[in-house]
């Protein structure tokens, strides 16, 4: 099975590549970052300015825009 | 042709099937050197000097024979010519000389089958160089005319570089052009092609005790092609195999670990969340005087943390806690070895590693700087520092500088690293016999300031410290300034003195808060390796040889496996990479080549085995390549998949700026095959199309044009890239089109 997100193949279970699945638990991780930074934000909000910043990664942004489609994985 | 140590491994073959062996090029047709015994080319009579047995000297290039027939001669230099090729002919004493260069390597390693859909191959010998590559005409009249020079002389000097590559270069030439002299060769060794260097080099030449240098030499090349050659091929058939498509898709024991690196770093840099910091600053005033200083944690993680600093300490005063002034002496830079120039001429002049060591060989072959290739940050006081100071002083820029060095002592500040074979760079003092092209000028610039730079004392600095306490919280403030410029002074505009001054205040002194306010930054991700930072990497990780590494940055680019000015790896070097980690892990791994690299040196010093270092290489080479041809049919789709990826990325040059939503591409025309622009969208109605140069190489590039918006391209036809916008009615290019017209109206 092929990512969701590229050509490469699916890691399983998981829809997504090797690249792509690290760069969901960065994603998650980093929620965990900033909701402590900021002492509480949305997912949301997260997922939006992570989106924004030029300084995050190509796939975390893939990764965030899958997410803000299908919810919080 | 003639055989290394491989030779006796065939049992290691896997696959040659004998039809392929018989078809082979090589084999089908003469691998000796045709006889030119009727070429139509001035012969070169010899008979005089074979009655007296003349001296061969072989060098590594033309231009340093020619240094060193004008450095020995003690009569006119007679210039011959045999087969086209160059030589040099002079008595010096009663003794004849002739002076011969080979060009590079002319003798290279490759498998006797020489078909790129065979592997994997282990019968590797030594071939002429035009048996081997399709543009060496030049080796097969090079090694001819060296063949014929050798006919009759008594004695060899081999004077080729005195490095591994050059080592392995007359070793090569002598035993294979020169019937088997490579034993009995003298060795001159030299680190400048200078009047005086040369004639101590060849008084003081001596036949070589072992020829360790040279069989480490050639190990080398065959280790290392024997890695390539098969990676590369197993890799190019699997996409031939599974696609019907050929494309060299190269890998080799240096590249694979080095695109590694910037694969790596990618992965990094693509799976990055920036965490967000707040950085808190406070602005005092003390008499008028204006302090800034930053909170004394550099970076808090929680919004709330900088708000209470803020809160506690706004409106405020504060009060210095703590001043404190230190001096400190910052010695001069250690004398460049290749690395350090490297990276110095890129930091500088943006520069990239190899064009930096192809600027610094012509410098070296014009007796301007001593050898370049060198891991040396040693200048030993045999090179004459006096006397290389007084030459420098004759160049009008430099004379005060020298002036002053001149007047103290001069002991160079000296690095840590060591080169057996030659000491740093540094400028020989002479003065150029032909202009120099400006980027020539600037690097013999670089290196001679950094010359007299190593000469200098050293910089005086003083750092002040002051703490600024508002209740509980310090904030701080650093000044630095340079206090006596020692070396920097010599180093001139590749070097700038700090000065950000701090007011006098002592402990004790009250400041006025006149505001205290926070950012919100965002942590940035790793940088990307530029050219030269990548070769700092490799150097740090002990991957290739000071000679190599720059050529390997620059393959890599060629292969299209790494793409703009901060190093990205494009779809194709990822897919390489991930096939390399899956199939042959071994391969991409520092370990590997790092031990290979061990064992080269152990054998430079008799230390090692020659056999069984090729006897291992190819049981893991072995495996490696069965896991790859097991798996051939998985890595030939997903290659096929990159490669028209990264063919699609190198081919768009940039959004259309006519219908704002096609992308125009470089299209190679099916009817006259030139090569010209068009639009994706042209399905759609889009006619944006343009020319290109039909010769050279071009670069895409993400810049438009600021006139019109069209893609900005580069085209190398030469040395240089020329820039262009590929918009034939740019308004940019209105004032060169009026001359154009205005000189056609003229004719």
């Amino acid at each position: 099975m092929k990512c969701k997100l590229c050509r490469r193949d699916a890691e399983q279970p998981s829809s997504l590549c090797t690249y792509h699945n690290q760069a969901r638990d960065s994603l998650n991780e980093g929620y965990r970052a900033w909701n402590g930074a900021y002492g509480g934000l949305a997912w949301d909000e997260y997922l939006e300015r992570i989106k924004r910043n030029p300084e995050t990664g190509q796939w975390v942004k893939e990764v965030a825009e899958l997410m803000g489609n299908n919810g919080h994985d | 042709m003639h055989g290394v140590s491989f030779v006796d491994l065939k049992a290691y073959q896997i696959i040659k099937p004998a039809s392929v062996r018989r078809n082979s090029r090589l084999f089908n047709r003469e691998r000796e050197p045709r006889d030119i015994q009727g070429s139509e080319d001035w012969v070169l009579v010899i008979d005089s000097s074979k009655k007296a047995g003349h001296t061969l000297v072989v060098c590594e290039k033309p231009d340093a024979a020619k240094r060193i027939a004008e450095a020995l001669a003690q009569e006119a230099i007679q210039v011959v010519s045999v087969e086209g090729v160059t030589a040099f002919r002079f008595k010096n004493g009663t003794e004849s000389f002739v002076v011969c260069a080979a060009q590079g390597h002319i003798y290279a390693i490759s498998d006797t089958i020489q078909e790129r859909s065979v592997y994997p191959v282990f019968d590797i010998e030594w071939f002429p160089n035009h048996l081997v590559e399709k543009d060496a005409e030049y080796a097969r009249r090079r090694i001819e005319s060296i063949r014929r020079l050798s006919e009759g002389a008594q004695k060899f000097v081999n004077a080729c570089d005195y490095d591994i590559e050059g080592e392995t270069i007359g070793y090569n030439v002598l035993r294979y052009a020169c019937a088997g002299q490579q034993n009995s060769a003298l060795r001159a060794k030299f680190s400048t092609l200078t009047k005086d260097e040369l004639v101590r080099s060849f008084r003081e030449a001596k036949v070589a005790a072992n020829g360790n240098l040279a069989i480490a030499g050639r190990t080398r090349h065959a280790v290392d092609f024997a890695w390539g050659v098969n990676l590369s091929r197993a890799l190019s058939q699997a996409l031939m195999n599974t696609r019907g498509r050929y494309r060299t898709i190269s890998m080799g024991r240096v590249q694979g670990p080095t695109l590694s690196y910037v694969v790596d770093r990618d992965v990094e840099i693509g799976t990055f969340v920036p965490r967000p910091y707040w950085a808190v600053k406070g602005t005092f005033d003390h008499a008028g005087v204006r302090v800034e200083a930053n909170y004394s944690k550099d970076i808090l993680w929680n919004k709330s943390e900088a708000d209470a600093v803020r809160t506690e300490c706004d409106n405020r005063d504060g009060v210095v806690s703590r001043a404190s002034v230190e001096t400190s002496t910052d010695p001069p830079p250690p004398p460049f070895n290749v690395g350090d120039l490297q990276k110095e001429a890129y930091r500088v002049f943006r520069f990239s590693p190899s064009r930096t060591l192809q600027i610094a060989e012509r410098l070296y072959l014009g007796a301007l700087i001593s050898y370049p290739r060198t891991g040396s940050q040693k200048l030993p006081p045999s090179i004459g520092y006096r006397k290389i100071l007084n030459g420098i002083a004759k160049i009008s820029q430099y004379s005060g500088d020298v002036g002053e060095l001149l007047a103290g002592d001069l002991t160079p500040r000296e690095g840590t690293q060591a080169d057996s074979a030659h000491p740093a760079i540094y400028p020989t003092g002479e003065s150029p016999r032909r202009q120099l092209q400006s980027w020539e000028a600037q690097l013999l610039e670089l290196i001679i300031r950094r010359f007299l730079s190593v000469f200098g004392k050293p910089v005086l600095m003083e750092r002040a410290n002051l703490t600024i306490s508002v209740g509980d919280h310090d904030f701080v403030s650093i000044g630095r300034r340079t206090l006596k410029e020692g070396w920097m002074k010599y180093y001139g505009k590749y070097v700038k003195p700090e000065d950000s001054r701090l007011p006098p205040l002592k402990e004790g002194d009250e400041l006025k808060m006149i505001a205290i306010d926070y950012a919100e930054r965002l942590q940035r991700h790793l940088p990307r390796y530029n050219q030269s930072t990548l070769l700092e990497k490799m150097e740090r990780e002990k991957l290739g040889t000071k000679a190599t590494r720059a050529e390997i940055i620059t393959t890599l680019i060629n292969r299209g496996y790494l793409v703009g000015e901060s190093l990205e790896a494009t779809d194709l070097g990822f897919t390489v990479i991930e096939t390399m980690k899956k199939h042959s892990p071994s391969v991409i791994s520092t370990k590997l080549t790092r031990d290979t690299e061990e064992r080269l040196e152990a054998i430079e010093m008799g230390k090692e085995d020659v056999t069984r270092l090729n006897r291992e290489t190819l049981e893991v080479l072995s495996e490696s390549l069965m896991a790859m041809k097991a798996n051939e049919v998985s890595i030939g789709i997903n290659l096929d998949q990159s490669v028209l990826a990264t063919l699609s990325t190198q081919n768009t040059l940039g959004p259309c700026p006519v219908c704002e939503a096609g992308k125009l591409i470089m299209i190679r025309s099916r009817t006259t095959h030139k090569r010209f622009v068009g639009c994706t969208n042209y399905r759609n109605g889009c006619r944006a199309s343009a020319p290109l140069p039909q010769r050279g190489v071009i670069k895409t590039t993400s810049a438009p044009c600021r006139y019109c918006a069209w893609p900005i391209i580069y085209v190398r036809t030469g040395r240089m890239p020329w820039r262009l916008c590929v918009n034939v009615s740019c308004p940019g290019k209105a004032g060169r089109r009026n001359e154009v017209q205005t000189v056609q109206k003229r004719r």
